[in-house]
């Protein structure tokens, strides 16, 4: 409960002064993890789904959710090439699953992706497959960005410009 | 801008009160924690600054433990987790109402997990100076949502009894100004409806005592008068703590 409460913490004051801001003067906010990584995080340590969803009913919902799913293998091994050690919470082993951190990240892992996986319906998550070519991803990605913010920006700037005084 | 859930499934804001049970959970419980039939008994004492929580405790603990009961005590933002860190925040000005809530549900669960459930699962008395009811008014004066504050504390544990010191705007600034005086956040500075400290911890305060009085019925308060003298109202605790522990003598 403490580790779910304490990065909703970190959460809100982010959302407060580093998202709504930007989002009030029309700007595009990156958000890299959002609070659908809380739900399946929390989800799988255990903490009741619907309380961690209601917690976070204060978020803005974004107006578009990018799920990069990708298979433990693939994810243990980009780790383990370019780090030797796993780190404590990633791997889970808060919760004594297993000894052995790669035991562990598996089995928790796995069910983080589980959980992330209820969540592509429940909310309506973009999924992209991350197995593929950063090139390919990356193409998949600007398309779908591509018709979320064509539309308006134009229009916005020459409104700014009429407001300046005389 | 919506906001996020919505969410599959069962209804968003079940009212807690109607369905209180005394020693399990409010509301969503923990579900890696179960707590039926722990046989401690938690016992809550609630009320604004300077009603004498913190001293009426302390005599309730002696009466207890010469009785024979182990007691535990617990209080708010005492966690070892959080208490540097709710110092660290309330130093700054950066936080907000809702860092300010969750900062304090944190040092909730912290204790509910590491001290108070343990504790009822021994067998202790467990004496909470201050309990959600705080967090519930002070979150409620700073117009926090009700039916989301109530969810966000659903994994908190119904006590048994729950105590409310209760006192008038008036003994509680006497009484204030009489010990430490009025603090920045006692007094609601935060909330900038004025420069003038005194109007400003009266205003606060009144709003805190209304908060206070809105949910004796919703949680079953045992409301004590607390301008009588220490012992009076200590006599009154026993007297109902002993009909619930003891309810045949």
């Amino acid at each position: 409960m403490t580790f779910s409460l304490l990065h909703a913490t970190d959460f809100a004051d982010r959302l407060l002064y580093n998202i709504i801001p930007p989002l009030k003067a029309g700007m595009i906010v990156l958000a890299d993890r959002y609070a659908y990584t809380a739900f399946a995080r929390d989800a799988t340590r255990g903490v009741d789904r619907q309380w961690v969803r209601e917690l976070y009913s204060f978020a803005v919902r974004p107006d578009l959710a990018l799920y990069f799913r990708v298979p433990i293998d693939v994810s243990l091994d980009r780790l383990m090439a370019r780090r030797v050690k796993l780190k404590f919470y990633e791997a889970g082993m808060d919760l004594g699953w297993s000894a052995n951190p790669i035991e562990s990240f598996r089995l928790f892992q796995g069910k983080v992706l589980d959980e992330y996986d209820r969540l592509v319906d429940e909310y309506g998550l973009s999924v992209i497959s991350a197995v593929g070519s950063i090139t390919e991803q990356q193409r998949l990605v600007r398309d779908l960005v591509a018709k979320h913010v064509e539309t308006t920006h134009v229009i916005r700037s020459a409104e700014v410009l009429d407001e300046q005084p005389a | 801008m919506n906001n996020l859930p919505e969410p599959t499934g069962a209804a968003i804001d079940e009212p807690i009160s109607g369905r209180i049970q005394p020693g399990r959970y409010y509301g969503r419980s923990i579900p890696y924690l179960p707590i039926n039939g722990y046989p401690g008994k938690l016992i809550a004492v609630e009320g604004t600054d300077s009603v004498g929580r913190t001293t009426q405790i302390q005599l309730l603990r002696e009466w207890l433990e010469v009785k024979g009961y182990g007691v535990v005590e617990t209080g708010w933002t005492r966690s070892p987790l959080m208490q540097p860190t709710i110092e660290l925040a309330k130093s700054s000005n950066t936080l907000n109402k809702l860092t300010f809530v969750l900062l304090y549900a944190t040092d909730f669960a912290d204790r509910l997990e590491k001290e108070i459930i343990p504790a009822l699962k021994a067998g202790f008395v467990v004496l909470t100076d201050r309990y959600i009811f705080t967090a519930l008014a002070r979150a409620g004066v700073r117009g926090v949502d009700r039916a989301w504050l109530r969810n966000l504390y659903g994994f908190a544990i119904a006590p048994h009894l729950v105590f409310y010191l209760k006192v008038d705007v008036d003994t509680l600034i006497g009484r204030v100004l009489l010990s430490r005086g009025m603090d920045f956040w006692e007094s609601g500075m935060d909330l900038k409806h004025g420069d003038d400290i005194y109007d400003s911890f009266r205003a606060y305060q009144q709003r805190l005592l209304r908060e206070y009085a809105s949910m004796a019925d919703e949680f079953n308060f045992n409301v004590l008068d607390a301008r009588r003298s220490i012992n009076k109202i200590q006599d009154e605790l026993r007297r109902k703590v002993q009909a619930f522990l003891e309810p045949s003598q």
